[in-house]
């Protein structure tokens, strides 16, 4: 297996070095970062060819991509294009916000999703599996921002008929959070209905993927077999049925966590969580392309560690799988 | 409904309570009695103030308050003596001598008094050809200024300059704290002292900053707020709701549709007034512009043709209902100095068809027509057909087109869609001068008439429109070093009705209005249109 996850890491290397540069080039060629500061009144000429001259904007493409590998090694990504700011404390700050978000979000979702799947299949065709489908169904089908609004929507509504804000609807924290719980206790709360939001498009998702890896799993041979030796249902399902129906629900859990470190975009903008989600908008608007290839590069990594972790995991779970 | 399947209800119940519970608990705003909140969509990436990267609205908000000028500009952008005991003087004009007075009172936060060695240090940072500073307009123009620890300033210019007063007025920085230290290292991300009537308190990189009130500061009436809190949140529909669920308690919002629902609710009062930042459609004069449009009597055609009135009026016809068009492209309509120039061109469709028919072209209607899709093909010049820049994703822009390009059709002149993103546009097209028309925004100030020459001056920095008027050239270098602010403004006035009006280089199109709204419970709040922002009377802002 060590030489299996050495040499993804090896193939995995070569990736990024070509992804870095393509995210690279059309990032650069994608505008001039410099055009805002260009159409200034009374602008600083000398000012302008500072920045040019600091970060080697009149060289080649190919050029600067190499000062920024160096920069990105020698000086943790290096800094801002325009206000010199350093780049790596940004990004710890605004992934450590979405990892809060995100394990919060994913914990939840699993466990509802994997409840409502189990029971969804058990009771096959019944009322709770017709309801929940229909409602998987208007998860997967209703537009993030949307919720995300209307949720704000009816809080402000509550609010206004009784005077009773249930959550806050923008940002971390408080204006004054307090320290210690006081503080993780007002985070939390700023939190719900961002978490809410993205648990209803996660658990539609993956309640889904339970519920047929589940019907699978029950229809099998082996589980005719357990319940003909007379063991009984609870053990059945538990033991025999779940076990086996959650290897592919853990693969795409590893899957999509990797691919949402970088963020959800949509909920941290409508919610001003500083995320890794809204540092990459604004850094894009900025036309700033040192933010926007870091931000990138660890998202890279990101997916690509756990794409690995995936595949090792499956590999754990499932004893028929062999790493060539 | 079975045991287990009960026992399976209860568990979802109980982890729903787990994340609702302390929302049931929750109540408004955790804020001190003498706080507001105020609501903004952009955070200042650092506070270093005028550094490249850093020039923003949103900065200044916070810093005009710590770096506090000898003078700022109220409401109605005029200015008013803050740090220094009168007006600065104009002493002498050859060489340009100025002189100011900083009151006793004026002390820094720590102790130390407000002296001329301040606003020598500050002189100093601003030429310093390391410093990444935005703009040195004006300070590279000082040959020499007082040192020490006088009260008193005397600058000498080397040369006139126009806008000395916005110099003299300079919020100055400390010498006794910036000595020494590299300026483009410091104030990253806290500022130790000031000057005015508020003090830095705390940053939250990505929630917001806190300022706190002097309570050193003497030489103007202090703040009757403990603090004030600059909440950043990007999205637009989140800060109207915010604002709406008590998180904050003032913003100045963008033009927007939803001001229109605060209009109408009695718990919040809304601010609205002219701004200086206005609209306008430049014209391209250079090879690569369309032919047709070095021809004057095309632009005289296009401004004719162009209803901006009713542009006005529809865009803003629920926010900002009567917004005049613009009529000149110097002054503002709320400026003393403001003379409708332009109204020497008025709308008239039958008249643009009988000017390019008096030139010789055909192909396009004999009278104006909604329906009509007859373009104007003009002598030497060909068919009256222009491509029409604007940036993406402005949506009063993308409906400014839309009423311009369907009026223009009527008459016979089409407008062909060319929509960029901002860095595009700005960045590549403009520069260029690959463009026919372009639809954007010069952010004005109190003194854009001094700059004039920069936009319409033969080979102004930013005339890439590319229009020459030799004559209007010479009239505004001597705008831009008239130190007399009277006659500045006849001057422009005058070049503007001679020789703009007659050129049309650009066709002004409305000055953008700006807002306030305020929960009804603060006090205090109005627009101010320059770069002080609704703060400069911090001091009258109350919390019931």
């Amino acid at each position: 297996m060590l030489t299996y996850i050495i040499r993804r890491l090896l193939y995995s290397t070569v990736v990024l070095v070509l992804a870095s540069f393509l995210v690279f080039t059309f990032v650069t060629v994608s505008g001039d970062p410099l055009a805002n500061l260009r159409i200034s009144p009374n602008v600083s000429e000398l000012t302008v060819q500072n920045v040019i001259d600091r970060k080697h904007l009149d060289d080649p493409v190919p050029k600067r991509y190499l000062y920024w590998v160096q920069d990105a090694f020698t000086n943790k990504f290096g800094t801002t294009l325009l206000d010199n700011r350093p780049i790596l404390p940004d990004l710890w700050r605004v992934m450590k916000n979405t990892l809060q978000l995100l394990i919060v979000v994913q914990l939840l979702v699993i466990i509802f999703a994997v409840l409502i799947g189990v029971y969804s299949a058990i009771r096959q065709y019944s009322g709770f599996d017709y309801t929940m489908t229909t409602f998987s169904f208007l998860g997967l089908a209703t537009p993030v921002f949307w919720l995300a609004l209307m949720a704000q929507v009816a809080v402000v509504q509550i609010y206004e008929k009784t005077g009773h804000r249930l959550f806050p609807i923008a940002n971390l924290n408080s204006v004054d959070p307090g320290s210690g719980l006081d503080f993780w206790i007002d985070r939390a709360h700023h939190l719900v209905l961002p978490v809410l939001v993205l648990m209803v498009a996660g658990i539609a998702g993956y309640s889904r993927y339970m519920r047929a890896a589940m019907l699978e799993v029950i229809n099998s041979d082996y589980v005719r077999t357990a319940r003909a030796k007379g063991l009984n249902e609870r053990r059945v399902m538990m033991k025999h049925a779940l076990r086996n129906a959650l290897i592919p629900l853990v693969t795409l859990v590893a899957l999509d966590f990797g691919t949402l470190l970088g963020g959800a975009v949509v909920t941290e903008t409508v919610f001003s969580l500083d995320g890794m989600g809204l540092y990459f908008v604004n850094a894009l608007f900025s036309n700033d392309p040192y933010p926007v290839m870091a931000f990138l590069m660890v998202t890279a990594v990101m997916i690509i560690v756990f794409n690995l972790v995936a595949d090792v995991a499956y590999g754990l779970l499932d004893p028929r799988v062999r790493y060539d | 409904m079975s045991k287990r399947s009960l026992w399976l209800l209860a568990g979802l119940v109980l982890v729903a309570s787990l994340i609702v519970g302390p929302g049931a608990t929750a109540s408004p705003a955790k804020t001190n009695a003498g706080t507001v909140v105020f609501i903004h969509d952009q955070e200042p990436p650092n506070l270093q103030g005028p550094w490249v990267g850093n020039n923003l609205y949103a900065t200044s908000l916070v810093l005009n308050n710590i770096w506090y000028g000898c003078q700022i500009r109220n409401a109605a952008a005029d200015f008013v003596p803050r740090l220094c005991v009168a007006k600065p003087k104009l002493v002498k004009k050859s060489p340009l001598t100025v002189s100011l007075e900083y009151k006793k009172t004026a002390v820094w936060s720590d102790g130390k008094p407000v002296v001329a060695e301040d606003l020598y240090a500050t002189w100093k940072v601003f030429t310093n050809a390391a410093n990444n500073v935005i703009s040195r307009t004006g300070w590279e123009d000082i040959k020499s200024m007082t040192r020490g620890n006088s009260k008193k300033v005397t600058i000498v210019f080397n040369k006139p300059y126009a806008d000395w007063e916005s110099i003299a007025s300079a919020g100055p920085y400390a010498a006794h704290v910036i000595k020494g230290k590299d300026m483009n290292q410091t104030f990253l991300t806290s500022i130790p002292v000031s000057s005015g009537p508020w003090l830095f308190d705390s940053l939250q990189k990505g929630v917001q900053i806190t300022v706190k009130k002097n309570p050193r500061f003497k030489a103007g009436p202090q703040m009757k707020l403990d603090r004030l809190v600059f909440r950043y949140i990007l999205d637009t529909n989140s800060r109207f709701q915010a604002l709406k669920a008590s998180e904050g308690q003032h913003m100045e919002p963008q033009p927007q549709l939803q001001i229109a629902d605060f209009l109408k609710d009695s718990k919040f009062k809304v601010d609205r007034k002219i701004g200086y930042t206005y609209e306008h459609i430049d014209i391209q004069f250079g090879a690569k512009g369309h032919p047709a449009l070095k021809q004057p009597y095309v632009r005289q055609a296009l401004i004719t043709g162009i209803n901006r009135g009713q542009v006005a009026s529809a865009l803003y016809a629920q926010i900002s209902p009567g917004l005049p068009k613009l009529q000149s492209l110097a002054y503002k309509p709320f400026e003393t100095n403001y003379k409708k120039n332009f109204a020497a061109r008025p709308f008239s469709q039958a008249k643009v068809i009988s000017i390019l028919k008096g030139k010789g072209c055909t192909g396009g209607p004999d009278k104006p027509s909604a329906g009509n899709d007859k373009i104007f093909s003009c002598p030497n010049v060909g068919k009256l057909s222009f491509r029409f820049h604007t940036t993406t994703g402005n949506q009063l822009r993308a409906l400014t087109f839309e009423i311009i390009q369907r009026q223009l059709k009527s008459v016979g002149i089409e407008l062909v869609p060319r929509f960029q993103t901002g860095g595009v546009m700005f960045g590549t097209t403009l520069p260029s001068r690959d463009w026919d028309l372009m639809l954007f925004a010069w952010v004005g100030s109190p003194s854009s008439s001094i700059t004039l020459k920069d936009i319409y001056g033969c080979g102004g920095d930013q005339n890439d429109g590319a229009y020459c008027n030799r004559a209007l050239t010479k009239v505004l270098e001597k705008v831009s070093v008239t130190l007399d602010a009277a006659e500045r403004a006849r001057l422009v006035n005058d070049a503007e009705a001679k020789y703009m009006v007659k050129d049309i280089p650009s066709i002004p199109m409305f000055a953008r209005p700006l807002y306030t709204i305020s929960a009804n419970k603060v006090k205090g709040m109005g627009v101010n249109p320059t770069q002080e922002g609704s703060p400069w009377n911090i001091s009258q802002w109350t919390t019931s």
